[in-house]
């Protein structure tokens, strides 16, 4: 389980796409992992985007969006906040640690802000290393299918 | 027996146009469910701990129908989650609540008696050509330690309240559930992969599931976008079942049903319950207990909502 750890960001246009445009063009220096996806709003995030990106071979995923209450869409980030909240609540209950999964909130006037949280969630998410769930499968875990018992 | 009959007939007659309910079959091994369109037929009608089906999933299928339904306490749940969903109108079913013993495990059965063997419940025990089992030993799961013997709502009610407010059966002591939980994460992944591996995508979990009534719009199989493949593999197993839990988040009443219908025996309930629990925890709403909820996820509340996030 050696590499570099995949990280997958659902950014909102309106405030963490801006701001991480910002953290750029200011020369903020932070790690390359992260792939970033452009959405028009953390309300686009359907959880099964991140389900599915881990599915793919993503190490790690970030949503960020406007702060709760400076939605471009008034209402869209609370939508979010409970599917997210939710999702990073059964994330674990399929085997994905909970580290691997970070939503967020990074206006656009917070280049500085977006360029720590990249920091942060990159060596978060590579003190786990990568998620190869083959090479993380033990012997036997389980003995007897559960109609066994 | 003769009360229930007796009121099916009854909601016939006021204007039901058919009533969902379950009748004994000469070669299956439980009570096969039946629609029936008029009083003779309803002579044929039974109810005991065989009946092990959640009618409720007929429902959305009915709607243009005066529909009456025999129904256990955890089946009206489903049918009060549909009604908050808006699936099925208040006015258009009429349900006969019915005091629900616990209904057995097919699959515990066979791992008793054999394969496909015709088993009748008499009062306290079960009998399958010959030999007996204790009803406690062979109860579904959601039975033991059941919180929905009382029903939510209905309109007619066979036997009387002290009989619809009976004990459940004790609750199960720890198994898998525990065992899963105390698993890591890795170990929980393969612990899925195994799981799954057995899956032949015959999606029985869908169909008799109350709360998938997308039918033919169902996002387990389309293909554009391409959420999860339909070959026989663990993985894509896996990540379709992930949808169908996504989207029972807040809808799920705990019914069983995917679980009772998987024929490789895949504890789909331990996702479900897992994810019914963090619903409760953090809406506090718990499905099919009113009517009138708005379901959790098609809202949200400012003041409350905030888990600590960063």
């Amino acid at each position: 389980m050696s590499g570099e750890v995949k990280l997958v960001g659902f950014l909102c246009n309106w405030c963490s796409y801006a701001g991480a445009d910002m953290a750029g063009t200011a020369r903020m220096k932070q790690p390359a992992n992260l792939r970033v996806v452009r959405l028009p709003c953390t309300g686009r995030v359907n959880p099964l985007l991140v389900l599915k990106a881990f599915k793919s071979g993503a190490d790690g995923v970030l949503v960020s969006g406007c702060h709760p209450g400076d939605c471009h869409y008034n209402e869209g980030n609370y939508y979010a906040r409970r599917r997210l909240e939710l999702l990073a609540r059964m994330l674990p209950v399929y085997g994905i640690e909970p580290e691997r999964f970070r939503y967020t909130w990074v206006s656009a006037a917070e280049g500085a802000r977006w360029a720590q949280v990249v920091a942060e969630f990159t060596a978060q998410v590579e003190s786990l290393g990568r998620l190869d769930s083959a090479a993380a499968l033990p012997e036997q875990i389980f003995e007897g299918r559960p109609a066994d018992e | 027996m003769s009360d229930l009959i007796s009121t099916i007939q009854r909601t016939l007659e006021e204007g039901a146009d058919l009533v969902l309910g379950w009748t004994r079959s000469a070669t299956a091994g439980v009570a096969v469910p039946v629609r029936f369109y008029d009083s003779a037929e309803a002579e044929a009608a039974v109810f005991d701990s065989t009946c092990v089906h959640n009618l409720a999933v007929h429902l959305p299928r009915l709607k243009d129908r005066t529909v009456g339904i025999v129904a256990k306490g955890c089946d009206v749940r489903s049918i009060v989650e549909l009604i908050a969903e808006r699936e099925v109108a208040r006015e258009r079913v009429k349900i006969i609540a019915v005091p629900c013993p616990g209904v057995i495990d097919v699959k515990k059965v066979w791992r008793c008696f054999g394969y496909g063997k015709k088993c009748e419940d008499a009062g306290g025990q079960v009998a399958m050509e010959g030999k007996t089992a204790a009803r406690e030993e062979i109860l579904l799961a959601k039975c033991r330690g059941c919180r929905d013997v009382t029903p939510v709502i209905f309109d007619q009610a066979v036997g009387d309240a002290e009989s619809l407010s009976a004990p459940a059966p004790a609750a199960e002591p720890a198994g898998l559930r525990e065992r899963f939980r105390a698993m890591s994460p890795a170990e929980r992944r393969g612990f899925w992969r195994e799981q799954f591996s057995r899956c032949i995508r015959c999606n029985a979990c869908r169909e008799a599931c109350p709360m998938c009534f997308c039918r033919d719009v169902c996002t387990m199989q389309t293909r554009d976008p391409h959420w999860a493949g339909g070959e026989i593999d663990a993985a894509e197993a896996q990540m379709a079942q992930q949808i169908r839990v996504s989207h029972l988040a807040g809808r799920c009443t705990g019914c069983e049903e995917c679980e009772r219908a998987c024929p490789v025996g895949i504890p789909l309930m331990l996702l479900l319950e897992e994810q019914n629990e963090a619903v409760a925890a953090l809406f506090g709403y718990r499905a099919g207990t009113d009517p009138a909820a708005r379901p959790p996820l098609l809202t949200f509340d400012n003041n409350k909502d905030s888990w600590g996030e960063r």
